[in-house]
């Protein structure tokens, strides 16, 4: 590969991950608003498959996109769906009963802000963040095909979305279905928070690739996509946490996908200008 | 763009995150280990014990000193109970135990019993009974499906009183509910 096509920015990326952001919020927006206009009733199975079928809706919407965009210089299609399918595998065999089983967060997390906080960073977050690396690490950041910085963000999205997807499909399962409305924002929420922490790992390790970096370099990756992860849980409980009044319990999920949705504008936001730093350093040192 | 030569430094920073990332799961292994762990005193009617910290706690009622849930537990909560009962003079504990499990087959859905045996527990004499029960939630708006509970009561004997200590989770959690029953049955005193 020539040094001339790392000095230039694939824009289309930023598009797309700015184009998830906003198909999110429009995902959420129709099927909450036909959930409400045509209430269906659905038979428990009906519900499951509904379910599940939303929670690949996020990744088949970035997908589409980084298809129908990167033309310039593609990456592999099938190994930008690899990476999807390892980012899924791995939660679904490694971190999901890690973090359940093992762990057993969900009787302990939620004891007070301290536990939430700590165990979102130290477990949670570094189970989730450590597994979305190992997907790319181990897979095609060995290859030729991983030949630009901007290559890391790419897969680390994929594996986030990846493993979005099983942990949406975890939980429709778990609960036998979701209520469409609250499921929906659930859904978009998870996906969202996943992708953007991803893309912080991804960043670190485009650069650990094609620079040489200080030995700290991804481990101080992994911490702040693990610390980004803790903290982002433990406001999104702050902020949903239901309000119990007179007239029954309410829970603002709302504000859940405000906060994901702002999240992840200013994750990619931060990340595509670190990106622009790195190009112009590079330029300048050419 | 050409990737840079894999160096040593690529390898200890390789090496670097899984160091980092096992260090943090330690710490959060061990910082979970506190805050199950944590407890708080227990004393009622000449009954004294650590109870979990955290837990929602019912005020005590008939002959209950202490009725105490982990709210956070997956499906039934692991609950710890510990009750006074008054005895009539030369009842043993396992006549006492079977009283227990006559009472549980009346209260409980599906009851059944599953093993019954003396133990010593803290040096004193006590009888244990396992049990199992299907958690009737008499909410009919509930939509999930019943849990299946098991259980373990300890009966001790002390002087014209019966101490029964039972403990309650959710079959799948059972196994790893009980060493923290455990820490809680070894700071029993009475």
């Amino acid at each position: 590969m020539s040094e001339a096509k790392a000095l230039h920015e694939r824009k289309h990326i930023w598009r797309d991950e700015f184009v998830l952001i906003v198909s999110m919020i429009v995902f959420v927006g129709v099927v909450y608003a036909l959930d409400n206009a045509i209430q269906p009733v659905f038979t428990p199975n009906a519900l499951l498959l509904t379910g599940a079928f939303l929670s690949l809706v996020p990744a088949g919407i970035w997908l589409v996109f980084f298809y129908l965009q990167d033309r310039a210089e593609p990456e592999p299609k099938g190994f930008v769906l690899a990476i999807f399918a390892l980012g899924a595998l791995l939660a679904a065999a490694i971190g999901i009963p890690l973090l359940e089983n093992v762990f057993r967060v969900s009787n302990w997390i939620y004891r007070d802000t301290l536990a939430a906080i700590l165990g979102g960073i130290l477990v949670v977050g570094f189970t989730q963040e450590y597994l979305k690396y190992a997907a790319v690490r181990y897979s095609i950041y060995n290859s030729d095909e991983f030949d630009e910085p901007t290559d890391g963000v790419i897969y680390a999205t994929a594996a986030g979305l990846g493993y979005a997807t099983v942990l949406n499909i975890n939980f429709v399962v778990a609960n036998g279905g979701v209520d469409l409305g609250a499921g929906v924002i659930r859904i978009a929420v998870v996906a969202l928070a996943q992708a953007s922490f991803a893309g912080v790992t991804g960043y670190f390790l485009g650069r650990a690739k094609f620079e040489s970096e200080p030995i700290w370099w991804m481990p101080l990756g992994i911490t702040l996509a693990a610390t980004f992860n803790g903290l982002f849980h433990w406001l999104l409980g702050v902020l949903t946490r239901p309000t119990i009044t007179l007239t029954g319990a309410t829970s603002n999920v709302w504000m859940g996908l405000v906060l994901a949705a702002l999240v992840a504008f200013g994750t990619t936001g931060v990340i595509l200008w670190l990106v622009r730093q790195n190009l112009k350093a590079l330029q300048a040192g050419k | 763009m050409t990737a840079k030569q894999h160096s040593l430094g690529d390898r200890y920073a390789e090496v670097t995150v899984i160091l980092v990332t096992v260090v943090a799961l330690l710490v959060g292994w061990l910082y979970k280990s506190g805050v199950e762990n944590a407890s708080i005193p227990f004393s009622a009617d000449g009954v004294s014990a650590q109870a979990p910290s955290g837990w929602l706690s019912v005020s005590p009622g008939g002959d209950e000193l202490l009725r105490t849930r982990n709210i956070n537990s997956r499906g039934f909560g692991a609950t710890y109970v510990v009750r006074k009962i008054a005895i009539a003079e030369g009842v043993s504990a396992s006549e006492m135990a079977g009283v227990v499990a006559l009472e549980h087959a009346n209260n409980l859905t599906a009851f059944r019993m599953l093993d019954q045996r003396e133990v010593k527990v803290n040096g004193q004499t006590a009888f244990e009974i396992s049990y199992v029960f299907v958690e009737a939630n008499p909410d009919v708006t509930q939509t999930q499906i019943p849990s299946v509970v098991r259980g373990t009561d300890y009966v001790f004997l002390k002087g014209g009183h019966a101490i029964v200590v039972s403990f309650q989770s959710d079959e799948k959690n059972y196994n790893a509910d009980l060493d923290r029953f455990h820490r809680f049955l070894q700071s029993l005193r009475f």
